[in-house]
Order: structure tokens, then sequence, then C-alpha cells
């Protein structure tokens, strides 16, 4: 079963083919980054404007590389949530009119679980259940993935993503946007020691929830600090604290919850996973436990429509599709 | 072959179709913003009305602006992903040139359209009515209103407001100075029928190169083009 699938969540447009939810024929990503690099951040109507521009040239070039025609598409999908809801409302209205006028069925994606499914595009033989730590600029959730299209979230974020806490933090290092890549560069060539940085722990009886504004915040201090004071700020020793914070809190929590429910598979999904250090962490605790980690290539781990082609066909297996009244949604239930 | 019309450009949404210049089906929905959920299947229940079959589209009409940003981006996705799918072209049209083909068509009229574009500005054109047609007198554009003012006291009178921005003219220009009337409301908003009888004899474009005509950058390019020109 060949899927169109759609992407434009955020700051990148993206169309891809995949077949029967494991084998990419196509993927087609077209990154927003030059446009909004100036602003310092995403800005939702530049990202909306950006989409319609280029989405049908995309689903063009995604055919065209997968060596098909209109009438090879078996069915299309699309992420409908979460996102800008200027942003997901341009895919949303491309994929269900494309979709009615193919006279093929219609998939709603989630882009979590999404993000989720890359897992099965690099790891032909994965299979629920596992444990999945989704992290990117927009979320961070760990989720019990029982079944393809069965999953409970056990903890997430109270305030900040992970991948925000690092976009935020490279801005006031000067290290521009999008900061994940650069602080990861940075890191490498400071001392994990140099900051004590807080690794705060949230209120109430989830011990799998996490909060990383407090980080933030002290990133954010000590940089401002430096500057009225003209001290010299390590920058590289605090990029290192940084990633090492954000990782002590996302190793734990994740290993906290594969030992109390007795999951023998991490997964790891999300812009974020391209962190080395929390792929350097992930996989020493998991060679410690004798656990597996399964971790998708870079270009998986970022927003892509492939990974919305893969869980799009576990969906409509499951007989979760919609019609042309389909809506985009800014939140919604994993 | 029919021509399928989008209009989605403000709070009402609609979908009409047409067959050798003539609207054979007509809908419209006036309660909110909720096209992202009502205007394809708005489309689809008129096609199916006719017993026709989403195929049988050869062209699709929609308006590109100016308009509500978000309202002109799910009329405009619409239109790309049914000409993408099936590999047809479209017609972008000026929603205030869909307004003027939609109002009162009478030969020496004259219609001045008129969007709320807030900030003390209306998108507008100018237009007069000869042969059964709307002439364009000028380009749209974001104007203030006391500008439109001169211009229509400029021109000749009396005019007919259009659009959603008419009461607002018509609240605000001093018409001691100039003869305005507003349009009864069915023939005041902008809609698919107009959008499809502008869109007649226009030259089509590829579902690629159908692109919107907003008039106004983003809140964060103006905030930034302003402080560019402050230090400057």
């Amino acid at each position: 079963m060949n899927i169109l699938a759609f992407e434009s969540s955020c700051d990148e447009t993206a169309a891809a083919v995949v077949a029967d939810g494991r084998k990419v024929l196509s993927d087609e990503i077209f990154s927003q980054v030059a446009l909004h690099e100036i602003y310092g951040g995403v800005v939702p109507e530049i990202a909306a404007r950006s989409h319609l521009e280029v989405i049908s040239l995309l689903a063009d070039r995604a055919l065209e590389k997968a060596g098909l025609a209109r009438a090879d598409i078996d069915a299309v999908a699309c992420t409908y949530a979460p996102g800008l809801i200027g942003a997901v409302l341009v895919g949303v209205n491309f994929a269900k009119s494309a979709a009615l006028a193919l006279g093929k069925p219609l998939i709603p994606v989630h882009h979590i679980r999404g993000h989720i499914a890359a897992n099965y595009l690099a790891f032909p033989d994965l299979e629920p259940p596992f444990l999945c730590l989704a992290i990117s600029g927009g979320n961070t959730m760990l989720v019990d993935v029982r079944g393809y299209t069965d999953m409970r979230i056990l903890g997430q974020t109270r305030d900040d993503a992970a991948g925000e806490c690092f976009d935020k933090s490279a801005r006031v290092l000067g290290l521009g946007y999008p900061g994940g890549k650069p602080i990861d560069e940075l890191s490498k060539k400071g001392r994990d020691d140099a900051y004590d940085l807080p690794r705060p722990a949230v209120h109430g009886d989830n011990p799998y929830d996490m909060s990383f504004s407090g980080l933030k915040t002290a990133v954010v201090n000590l940089a401002h600090h430096a500057q009225q004071t003209g001290e010299e700020l390590d920058k590289a020793g605090l990029a290192a604290s940084l990633c090492r914070a954000v990782s002590e809190m996302l190793v734990s929590r994740t290993m906290a919850a594969a030992e109390a429910l007795g999951h023998r598979r991490i997964a790891v999904a999300g812009g974020v996973a391209a962190n080395s250090r929390i792929r350097v962490d992930f996989q020493a605790a998991c060679e410690k436990t004798g656990r597996t980690l399964y971790v998708p290539p870079l270009r998986l781990c970022g927003d892509n429509a492939a990974m919305i082609g893969a869980q799009g066909y576990y969906e409509f297996l499951a007989g979760h599709t919609a019609g042309p009244d389909l809506n985009a949604y800014a939140t919604k239930e994993l | 072959m029919l021509t399928l019309a989008l209009e989605s450009s403000a709070k009402a949404a609609s979908a009409a179709v047409f067959e050798d210049g003539k609207m054979l089906s007509f809908t419209i929905q006036n309660a909110g913003l909720t096209h992202s959920r009502t205007l394809l299947p708005m489309a689809e229940g008129l096609i199916k009305g006719l017993d026709k079959s989403m195929t049988d589209i050869g062209l699709v009409a929609v308006s590109r602006g100016p308009g509500s940003f978000t309202g002109l981006r799910i009329g405009l996705a619409e239109a790309k992903g049914l000409c993408w799918a099936l590999d047809i072209p479209a017609v972008g049209v000026s929603t205030l040139e869909a307004m003027a083909y939609g109002g009162p068509i009478l030969d020496g009229q004259m219609l001045c359209c008129c969007m709320d574009a807030r900030r003390g500005q209306v998108y507008n054109a100018l237009f007069t009515v000869e042969g059964g047609r709307p002439v364009r007198l000028t380009p749209d554009r974001a104007i203030d209103l006391p500008e439109l003012q001169s211009e229509l006291i400029a021109r000749q009178e009396p005019w007919i407001l259009l659009g959603d921005g008419a009461e607002l003219c018509y609240n605000t220009l001093d018409w001691e100075q100039v003869t305005l009337f507003t349009a009864p409301e069915p023939l005041r908003l902008q809609n698919a029928r107009g959008v499809g009888l502008a869109a007649m004899g226009k030259p089509p474009v590829s579902a690629h190169e159908l692109l919107p005509a907003y008039l106004r950058l983003s809140q964060a390019e103006r905030q930034r083009l302003a402080q560019l020109d402050e230090k400057a």
C-alpha cells in the first residue's frame, strides 16, 4: 500500500511516499530555517505562507522520486495535530482535497505518533510494545507504546519542551537559531561540570513528569549576569553542563519507567534525539541494564513526512480515516 | 467540463459550480470561522448534487486575496490540492473583483469594494460597470479611509459600497461630501458566484503558480522593517 504523506506542523514542509508503513520510496523536505533565522525563532505567519507556496511542488517531487504516478497512490496521510495552527491547516487542506480528488482514503496522523513511527522506518524488526521518549522543539513526552495505535502518555513536560530549552539557551549564548546543533557542537569542547545547573523536580504524584523552564532560566541568568559584570562566560562549559542536565533528566525518568513497566526496548524520537550527549547517555544506560536502544538516524529525527506515512499505514489498518471535514488542531491528545 | 469556485476570504465560506459560463449550483455558510471543516464538504455536496464526480472538474477558481490570511490559505490550499491531484489548472482572482462581479452590475454604476483591514485602513478597489461587466478603475490596495474619501469625491457619484467593510465606510466617510449607498446584504459580501464570474476568460495557471495576494506583510516582517527604518 503506497501512502502519500504530508507534514507541515512547524517550519518544514515535507511530502513522502511510504510503502506498507516501512519502506520509504521518497522523502522530500523543504526547510524554512533560512526564512526564520533573522527572527531568532519560527514566525507562525511566515511559516504558514511558505508552506502554501511549496506544498504542491513537494507533492510533485515526492511522486517523481518514488517513480510513481498519481494513480499508484492508495491513500493520503497528513499531520493534523499538534502544531502551529496556520501551518498545520495548509497541509490538512491540501491533503484532504487531494484525497477527495483522487478518490482515496484520507488518514489523519498525530505528529508525535509520527515521530515515534520514524523508528519503524529505521528498524524494520521493531514492533510494539516498547517505551518511547519523544523529544522535540515543541514536545517532550514519555510514551508507553502498547500497540501501533494504542499509546499512553506516562509523563511529559509541565512547561517548556527540551528543544525549546536548547533553542532559548542558544539564543542568549549568541549561537543563532535553531539552537540544538550549535549547542551540541560547542558542548563537545567544554567540561560538563563547569556549571552546577538545576535539575528541577516537579510537584505532584507523577514521577515521570518533567520541567525545563527552570533550567532555561538558569542559563539565561548566567548569561545575563556575565554580560552585566563583564565576567567571561565559559560558553563551551555551559553548553556541556546544559546538555548533561537535560540528558540526566530525560534518561533517569525513562529508565525508571522502563523498570516499572518492564520494557526491554527503549526508543527515542524527535529532533532533540539528534543530541549526541543524550544518545551516548541512553546507550550507556541501556547497556548497563541489558536493554535495547533504538534511535533513528538524524534525517528521520527531525520533522519529515516519511514518518507520517509510516504511522499513517498503521492508523489505516486500525480504521482511523477521515472525510473532507477533517480539521487541523493546535493541540490534541496523543 | 465543470468549474468549481471557492471563496473563504472572510467570515462566510461559499462554493459554486459553473458549466459553459452558467452557474449550476451555489452554496454559502455564514456562521463563523469554520472554513477548514466546511468548505470542502460544501464543494463535494454541490458536485454530488449535480450527479457528477470530482473528476468532472476541469478548472478551480478561488479568491487569492486580499482577506483573512488564514481564510485565504484554506481556500488556496484546497484549490491547490484539487488541481494537483486532478492535474488541472486554476484561476486565482482578486477578492475585491469577485465582490464587484457578485454585486449589482448595472451599466454606469460605480462600485467601491472594501474589506476592513484594521489599523484605520480598508482593502479596496474601485470599479465601474460597462456592458454588464465590472471595469477596474484602481488596483487592489490597502488604503487609509480619508484618502479613499478624497478619491471617491474626485470621481463620478454616487457610489455603491460592497464588502464587509461597506458599513465601516458608510459610517466613517463624510456623506455630506459624497453620496454613498450600501448594497443589500445578498449582493454585498464576496462569494463563490462572484469568484466564478470573475475567473471567466482569465488565463489559468498551474497549482504551483496559484499564489495568494495578501497585500500586507506578516506582523513580524513589518516590525523588522520598521526597526531597520528607525536605525537608518
